[in-house]
């Protein structure tokens, strides 16, 4: 027996949410939208890079460095939407942006490709869903998850799996036997790149890339999880897209760093609808998804309030 | 005793997505009528890989990518030609006749 259409947009097509030519014309590609955006986004990163630079040796110097981290970890939204092809008409341009946001953020793109396509067929059903992040069961969760400790360490310890050529049992379902050298030979050629600029540091005492870079990351981290908190985290583990996912209404300037993705249920909706085409979407799905217009504090309002119990937590089962 | 293969009408050239890709029911199956550079190709619709339609995707006049994982597959041939996408789609022999695009099945 064929198994069923999973796509929400086919679901929301047959549910008359919107017709077959708005989603067709909301789907054209362009490489315009992207390049003008790449360009503003290479002028932010070269001026908070400089803010690092101008406060160079005083106490001030910490607050660019987590400045700067902040844009440098929101290369995540870009290669997210590459990992989409989205991005750009020009499909190549995709893989080439998207493995050098891979290298800046420490996310081997191939890998990511694979676990998210099964975060999109799997999206919030715990066992299946790679990128489930769990509600967490007390305050001291909730800020250890938040300090990108747990997260790190995951990606440090798949990084390592990889490179000695294994996968874990969950990686072996949704990473295809064909691909599995190409998984491990990223990894590889990842850890030699950063070896190799750490030993140069080592050997020349140059500290840029730790100042500049890894530094920034780290400090950054935290709000990439804060935000990456926002999309799912306190929606309940169904498979319903009008219920699993948030979207969120942020400022103009988080919408940029955020290449849209805070239009997130939109983005579940029709992942290949680009990013410059999702406020248009938001629009035709309006009163169709879940929107927490208070945004990324308001939807981590939602989640305390489910984590000290003065709201019903969404991943409670009868009995609980 | 299994049914003998013949030409069927699957749907007027008419009422074709121009450029598109049209989503046909014919009995149980559900078919993807392309309208490339090269001609009108039909192939089953949905995606070797995950369960979407192929028609709900974006398509370029040559290429189908999935709505579900942006996999993608050669509308003319169903070579499957980027990943998740690694199954050919099975393509239905078809042509038109008096404005109607007909299938052998």
């Amino acid at each position: 027996m064929t198994a069923p259409v999973l796509t929400p947009i086919t679901q929301a097509l047959n549910a008359g949410v919107l017709t077959r030519q708005e989603l067709k014309a909301l789907m054209v590609r362009s490489d315009v939208p992207a390049l003008k955006h790449l360009a503003l986004w290479i002028m932010l990163v070269l001026s908070t890079g400089s803010l690092i630079h101008l406060t160079y040796g005083s106490v001030w110097m910490w607050a660019a460095m987590f400045l700067h981290g902040v844009v440098l970890v929101h290369h995540f939204s870009l290669q997210h939407e590459c990992c989409h092809y989205t991005v750009f008409r020009t499909r190549w341009l995709n893989d080439l942006v998207g493995n050098i946001c891979a290298i800046i953020i420490m996310l081997p793109n191939r890998h990511f490709r694979y676990e998210h396509c099964d975060h999109h067929t799997y999206t919030q059903l715990k066992g299946d869903d790679p990128e489930l992040i769990e509600l967490p069961r007390s305050l001291g969760g909730y800020l250890w998850y938040l300090s990108s400790l747990p997260y790190w360490r995951s990606k440090f310890t798949e990084l390592g799996r990889h490179t000695f050529g294994h996968l874990s049992k969950e990686e072996e379902r949704f990473i295809p036997k064909e691909e599995r050298q190409t998984i491990f030979w990223e990894a590889r050629l990842m850890l030699v790149a950063y070896v190799a600029i750490g030993g140069f540091c080592i050997a020349t005492h140059w500290w840029g890339p730790v100042i500049y870079w890894w530094g920034p990351v780290l400090l950054g981290e935290p709000v990439m999880r804060f935000i990456r908190m926002t999309e799912h985290v306190g929606k309940p583990n169904v498979r319903d897209m009008t219920e699993n996912t948030r979207t969120n209404y942020v400022t103009r300037p988080m919408r940029f760093l955020a290449w849209n993705m805070n239009y997130h249920a939109e983005h579940h909706y029709a992942a290949s609808v680009p990013f410059h085409a999702l406020p248009a979407l938001h629009e035709k799905l309006k009163g169709h998804v879940a929107v927490e217009s208070r945004g990324y504090i308001g939807a981590h309002i939602d989640i305390l309030a489910q984590l000290f119990g003065r709201k019903h937590r969404c991943d409670a089962t009868k009995g609980n | 005793m299994p049914r003998e293969r013949a030409w069927r009408d699957l749907i007027p050239v008419a009422q074709i997505y121009r450029g598109d890709a049209t989503p046909v029911s014919l009995g149980s199956r559900e078919f993807a009528v392309f309208d490339t550079d090269q001609g009108i190709t039909v192939a089953l619709a949905r995606c070797t890989h995950g369960a979407a339609n192929l028609c709900d995707g974006y398509f370029d006049g040559t290429h189908i990518e999935c709505p579900l994982h942006q996999g993608l597959f050669d509308a003319r041939t169903g070579v499957a030609v980027a990943a998740p996408a690694r199954v050919k789609l099975r393509m239905i022999l078809s042509r038109e006749v008096d404005g109607m695009v007909q299938v052998f099945i």
